[in-house]
């Protein structure tokens, strides 16, 4: 293993000002993909010394018309999706656009790929995950599944949504705590588990809810699934309870691991495992920024540490020992490398007298 | 003094009824009035003030406590880095377009004047509360009624079976009752701070209703012959408040939602705010001057696209719905429905998503009586920071509230000899919006 979570530290902080959702990252290169809240998708080399922003499709005419939520590599392709319900496919090269679609009926709320590139999934406030072929843009399935009202009479979310890496598996998350895992190739539902604790209602107080789960991810064995939020908050006014965690056995529906928070406040935003399956990395914030890395083997903290901002989205680099991660205001490149074992101390050479 | 009353279309049927008006008088008993601790000025006049009560007019007050965005209701400014990510959509008034989350009224945009243009400078909750309620600054040592209390006064019926002011405010956070300050209890909300109908209303079972007529009697008779010997305001207050108790007991239907159909009620929705804007309904219907439901708690300091998203959905379906039912009564052109909070929130987005409190560039709601519908007045700058065609602050609001119920808001109350206007000297209403 290379890397050492506890030597986690911000090593290039790119600032911009808007709010940064999506984040996908060409394999080997610095060179990521943002969704940002100006409805604009830019490519941005993060390695380069004066990183620029190039917008995608511009000058096209074709753009989106809502915060952009997420974004996704697969293939050729960048794929984006945006409150306003559409996806773009641009080409990741010429950053042109290929197609738009008209995905959803409601605000799009995250956009991923499946490891082999062959599909995208969707998630919207209609309550809805599609699945779509990644190369042509032609919806694969529709997933229902999800109330579009909470128990309260309110419009509902659907944040998020995971391949599992081998794109068997999809998962999908709610506002009060639903999630359910699909099988990718049929569209039919494998299992549901339940995180209420995610969702807050105040029935006295304040009267509305805050919360929902806003991340999932499968391990690499595809075995676990790793949902994050908040916990339960008591003045909803402000995301003032500790993010929080819960990593279930999905076939067994059986949490294995609940982190209730210990420090940092506020929305786990994404998460990804080790590849070699020893942690997992979570980050997100409320109006600070956190990154906090679980062992796998006891569920207790390995580390973590403030963000230079609230994290909406990051991802791993392929030797897992750094990652780039898009906030509020900023994209930030993170390291977390083993250190070089010290140099041995020579021997003092002998003097002569 | 000119007396411009707006409203009094000339039709025969709202002229002035001396015989009425004295039969209504001695019927409240005038000595219950004149026992408060001010006089009206409009007293002088007393046919106008019949005038005004005769028109039946009401208010009701949706009380969005907590501050609600303007930029996620009435002003949006999609595509600004402030703007947030909701768009703004057309209504059925060519040139208004407001969020999108609100497509119910934009439908209904014929009805509603919008003024995006407060600057009320008071951005912390009690006191921009204590200011949107009362209408101007607090002064030490003069508790000035709030709004429900001054039309209670300006717009109720001595002799109405049925309660002048009904609050509702049912969250906990930021309740805050108003009051009549120094108009007196007689024009205290009835509050209503834990469900849909007051409680302990009820005549107790094991009183008859002749005893309790008699022992109302006997209160009465001991208390007139106290009064007499003293020269006290607070004793008529108190026994005014007294003389309409057998009122608010006849009125305990009012707030049975058992009594509309199911229909109605789906039609309100099932939630807390939808019932008690039905409740509201039936009040006025009924002839309560004015009624306020607050719908707490708006102060998104996190999240405050999801936050306006469940509470103005709400908004915009319980308030078309409230429209829709007042006009198909015929009671809109009678009702004043204002939107109001203490203040709006911040152009700037935090890092939690959330916008913060905000009284400089805000906005509010007029519809039905008195208002010309699909309008707005004022503007704000591109993104929304600051004000920049026709500021105004609380007092204008409250005087073009005034005007449009056919209040004169120069009229004077009177604290011993101290003149105290409805808004203070220089204070113009906003002709632009007044129908």
């Amino acid at each position: 293993m290379t890397s050492d979570p506890t030597q986690l530290k911000a090593v290039k902080t790119i600032d911009r000002t808007g709010i940064h959702f999506g984040l996908a990252r060409v394999p080997g290169t610095g060179r990521v993909f943002v969704g940002s809240s100006d409805a604009k998708v830019y490519s941005v080399d993060m390695a380069a010394e004066k990183p620029e922003w190039k917008e995608l499709g511009g000058g096209s005419g074709i753009s989106h018309a809502g915060y952009v939520s997420g974004v996704a590599l697969a293939g050729p392709f960048v794929v984006s999706g945006a409150y306003d319900g559409n996806l773009i496919w641009w080409n990741s090269e010429t950053l042109e656009p290929v197609r738009k679609v008209a995905a959803h009926a409601k605000w799009l709320r995250g956009v991923t790929a499946s490891r082999d590139g062959r599909f995208i999934a969707s998630v919207s406030d209609d309550m809805l995950c599609k699945i779509w072929n990644a190369q042509t843009g032609e919806v694969v399935h529709v997933l229902g599944g999800h109330q579009p009202l909470t128990p309260n009479h309110y419009p509902s979310m659907l944040y998020a949504c995971a391949f599992s890496p081998d794109g068997r598996f999809l998962a999908t998350a709610d506002k009060v705590g639903h999630v359910v895992v699909w099988d990718t190739i049929a569209g039919t539902q494998l299992a549901a588990v339940e995180t209420p604790l995610m969702y807050t209602w105040d029935p006295k107080q304040r009267q509305h809810s805050i919360g929902g789960v806003r991340s999932v991810a499968f391990s690499h064995d595809s075995k676990l699934l790793a949902i994050g939020g908040t916990g339960q908050i008591n003045n909803i006014d402000h995301l003032e309870a500790l993010a929080r965690l819960e990593v279930f056995d999905w076939q067994q529906n059986k949490r294995v691991i609940e982190h209730a928070g210990d420090k940092h406040k506020g929305l786990v935003e994404h998460i990804e495992f080790s590849p070699a399956g020893d942690w997992l990395v979570s980050a997100g914030g409320d109006h600070e920024g956190f990154i906090k890395f679980l062992s796998l083997a006891d569920g207790k903290v390995l580390h973590q540490d403030k963000a230079p901002m609230h994290v909406h989205d990051f991802e791993l680099n392929e030797t897992c020992d750094g990652l780039y991660a898009a906030g509020h205001g900023k994209l930030v490149q993170f390291e977390f490398k083993t250190p070089a074992p010290p140099v041995p101390e020579q021997p003092a050479l002998p003097t002569e007298s | 003094m000119s007396h411009n009353f707006r409203g009094c279309c000339g039709s025969p049927d709202h002229g002035l009824n001396r015989r009425g008006f004295l039969g209504a008088t001695a019927a409240a008993g005038m000595g219950a009035l004149a026992a408060d601790m001010t006089v009206l000025s409009v007293l002088k006049d007393p046919l106008l003030a019949e005038e005004i009560k005769r028109q039946e007019k009401r208010v009701l007050l949706l009380w969005l406590a907590g501050g609600a965005s303007q930029l996620e209701t009435w002003d949006p400014k999609p595509g600004r880095p402030t703007g947030g990510p909701f768009r703004a959509i057309d209504t059925n008034v060519p040139g208004i377009r407001i969020s999108e989350l609100m497509p119910k009224l934009a439908q209904r945009q014929q009805h509603t004047a919008i003024i995006r243009s407060l600057n009320t400078k008071n951005a912390d909750h009690g006191g921009g509360t204590e200011l949107m309620e009362t209408g101007r600054p607090k002064e030490a040592g003069l508790a000035y009624p709030d709004l429900g209390a001054i039309l209670a006064r300006e717009l109720g019926r001595a002799d109405s079976p049925v309660p002048d002011y009904v609050s509702m405010y049912t969250s906990t956070e930021g309740r805050h009752k108003g009051g009549p300050g120094f108009l007196g209890a007689r024009y205290a909300p009835m509050f209503l701070d834990k469900g849909l109908a007051p409680e302990n209303i009820q005549r107790l079972d094991s009183i008859s209703d002749l005893d309790h007529q008699e022992r109302l009697d006997l209160r009465g008779l001991l208390s007139t012959r106290f009064a007499r010997a003293r020269e006290n305001s607070g004793i008529g207050s108190h026994n005014s408040a007294y003389s309409r108790v057998r009122g608010l007991m006849a009125s305990e239907k009012l707030f049975d939602l058992s009594q509309e159909s199911e229909a109605m009620r789906v039609k309100y929705g099932p939630t807390q705010f939808g019932q008690q804007a039905l409740v509201a309904r039936r009040l006025i219907e009924a002839g309560v001057p004015f009624v306020k439901v607050a719908r707490a708690w708006w102060d998104s300091h996190g999240q405050n696209f999801e936050t306006h998203l469940e509470l103005v959905t709400e908004l915009d379906h319980v308030m078309s719905t409230l429209l829709d039912d007042l006009g198909d009564r015929g009671l809109l052109e009678k009702t004043l429905v204002i939107t109001l909070g203490e203040f709006g929130r911040t152009p700037q987005i935090n890092p939690s998503l959330g916008r913060d409190h905000f009284a400089s560039a805000w906005s509010a709601s007029l519809s039905g009586c008195g208002i010309r519908g699909g309008t707005v007045y004022g503007k704000t700058d591109d993104d929304g920071i600051k004000v920049v065609e026709g500021e105004i602050g609380a007092e204008a609001l409250f005087a073009t509230i005034f005007n449009a119920l056919g209040i004169d808001h120069q009229k004077n109350y009177y604290l011993g000899a101290r003149p105290i206007p409805l808004t203070n000297p220089g204070t113009k209403p906003i002709p632009e919006v007044l129908a």
